[in-house]
């Protein structure tokens, strides 16, 4: 089965005033329908820079020096291209940190996800928009659909808006979801209820799933396979059971001493 | 109507009485600090009798708490006295000058959210660009530039030089460009100021990534998204500068002798015509008044947090 997403070579660097900054080195990266990969690391490790690149999302000085990203067997992004908007939002759908301030506070739930259906279903119709708005959120385990459909996002709870920011990253069924950090800013109750969200959608939609995060053992929960990052390299990646069983790599074994335990 | 937007909207309108009960005390005060009318009216040589007498047909030689409730009853019943100059009712004077001033406001805040609105989104959307630097340039010198000398050197330029356009007065279209465009300019570089602020607060709200990563256009992103985010604080400062003007956009009507209520302001406050400048000073806080409720509607339709 070919990737859905397929990051090879991937150098990035941003351009600052006391001089160039390498945030990605030389990145490579798969993921399969069906998969969640989870991208660990510190702060600055260059994980959510990843992330960004694949949606076009970086900022204006940040350049792609090398290699090239491939969403769904087309190439989006390879030095000095920039195809993303043919993938934003349609084939790829975005999940950020501190997602309930993604979502616009003067619009409606409802707006907005008609705002995005009409933007990537081409001739759909108002009542189309309306059941597809209804069934995402169904979808997302929420029990009464119209009245947050009818709801501004700052009359909603932290994770229900959550939950609709979800909503709107999958509403046009993308092949690929990304996760940036998304479930830092929640309580810890939250956090697993979003983490089991992301699995069912993966198991019914069969999406792939890209998760950004710094928990190493929130990914290790969630992830079929994870990639280590540190100062913008992929320092060790393979099956979730065994990097963090078998680590082969020192700064892996120091992230996962790290982790406070029990004993 | 929940409780609290009650209480709410009574508390915001017993404040804007309490702002307006100032603002015409304040007016009335300092009237009676600038001297004696009745010298100004007679001449320096009247004798004393003759401005006794014209002082108590006036009711100047009544005690000034007894001055100050006969005029509060005044203005509260909707008369706001007879001009001391003109003899002619201080209300209908205002309403004739009224239309030239609305003409001339209107125009100039017209032209200057045209300019200063998509300036300034301009500038935010490309920070740190030529563009914005150009742009922050141009709104500083618009809001340092003394507006009576730019519109004379608007008066030098097209009327003297070029003869294209009347140098002062009203009566055409054409009449109302130069002061329109003097007028604008302080409201325009303030406007733009203000939206390249606030449109680059909103820019780097995450509901912005949010929604270009999910395939929105880039026009809508900034408009829909961006500036109706931003919207509040420029409708705020468009409709107090718009209260500014409308009481009397006074250099502005003096450089092109138009016939609004600055010019009526300067001439009554020239001859110390009391009754005439509290009616002014009435009507801008109403006016004030006024656009402050106006301003609060606003924000709660832009706005549903505040409703």
């Amino acid at each position: 089965m070919s990737a859905l997403l397929k990051l090879s070579g991937l150098s990035i660097t941003a351009r600052l005033a006391v001089g160039d900054l390498r945030l990605l080195d030389d990145v490579d990266l798969e993921i399969r329908r069906g998969q969640i990969v989870g991208v660990v690391g510190e702060s600055g490790s260059g994980k959510t820079t990843l992330a960004r690149a694949v949606v076009g999302l970086l900022d204006r000085n940040v350049r792609v020096d090398q290699g090239t990203i491939v969403v769904a067997g087309e190439q989006v992004v390879a030095p000095g291209v920039d195809r993303t908007d043919r993938v934003r939002g349609s084939a790829v759908g975005m999940v950020f940190q501190d997602a309930s301030r993604s979502l616009n506070p003067l619009l409606k739930v409802r707006t907005q996800l008609a705002e995005v259906l009409r933007r990537h279903v081409r001739g759909i119709t108002r009542a189309e928009v309306e059941r597809r708005s209804v069934e995402v959120l169904a979808q997302m385990r929420i029990t009464d659909p119209a009245r947050v459909l009818a709801s501004y996002p700052h009359q909603l709870s932290g994770g229900l808006r959550q939950r609709v920011a979800i909503g709107l990253a999958v509403v046009t069924r993308p092949a690929l979801v990304i996760a940036d950090e998304c479930t830092t800013a929640l309580d810890v109750t939250t956090q697993t209820k979003v983490v089991d969200l992301f699995r069912t959608l993966v198991d019914e939609l069969g999406i792939g799933l890209l998760f950004v995060t710094h928990d190493l053992m929130l990914a290790s929960d969630l992830c079929d396979r994870i990639a280590v990052m540190s100062g913008g390299r992929v320092v060790e990646q393979g099956d979730a059971l065994t990097v963090l069983d078998q680590p082969q790599q020192e700064y892996t074994r120091r992230l996962l001493a790290a982790i406070p335990s029990w004993s | 109507m929940k409780a609290s937007t009650v209480r709410r909207v009574g508390g915001r309108l017993a404040s804007l009485f309490a702002s307006l009960l100032i603002a015409l005390s304040l007016a009335f005060l300092l009237g009676r600090l600038s001297g004696d009318p009745t010298a100004t009216i007679l001449g320096p040589l009247a004798p004393p009798e003759q401005r006794e007498a014209l002082r108590h047909q006036l009711g100047l030689d009544l005690p000034v708490l007894v001055q100050y409730l006969d005029y509060l009853k005044g203005v509260f019943t909707g008369d706001l006295g007879q001009s001391l100059q003109f003899y002619q009712s201080n209300t209908s004077m205002i309403a004739d000058r009224l239309p030239f001033t609305l003409q001339l406001v209107g125009a100039g805040m017209a032209l200057a959210l045209l300019v200063g609105i998509p300036l300034g989104v301009l500038a935010a959307t490309r920070e740190g660009t030529w563009w914005d630097r150009g742009a922050s340039t141009l709104a500083l010198l618009g809001q340092s530039v003394p507006v009576f000398w730019f519109g004379m050197m608007l008066v030098v330029l097209f009327a003297v030089k070029l003869g294209w356009l009347p140098a002062g007065q009203s009566g055409s279209p054409k009449h109302l460009i130069l002061p329109a465009l003097t007028m604008s300019v302080y409201p325009m570089a303030h406007i733009a100021r203000l939206t390249r602020a606030s449109m680059s607060d909103a820019l780097a709200e995450p509901y912005i990534d949010s929604a270009r990563a999910r395939g929105i256009s880039t026009r809508r992103v900034i408009w829909r998204h961006a500036f109706t985010n931003a919207m509040m604080p420029i409708l705020t400062i468009v409709v107090l500068q718009t209260g500014i003007l409308l009481s009397g956009a006074v250099a502005v009507e003096y450089v092109y002798s138009w016939p609004g209520l600055g010019q009526l302001a300067l001439q009554a406050i020239q001859f110390r015509d009391f009754p005439l400048v509290q009616a002014i000073v009435v009507f801008g806080a109403l006016v004030f008044v006024v656009l402050n409720l106006l301003v609060d509607v606003l924000h709660s339709i832009v706005d549903p947090r505040v409703r």
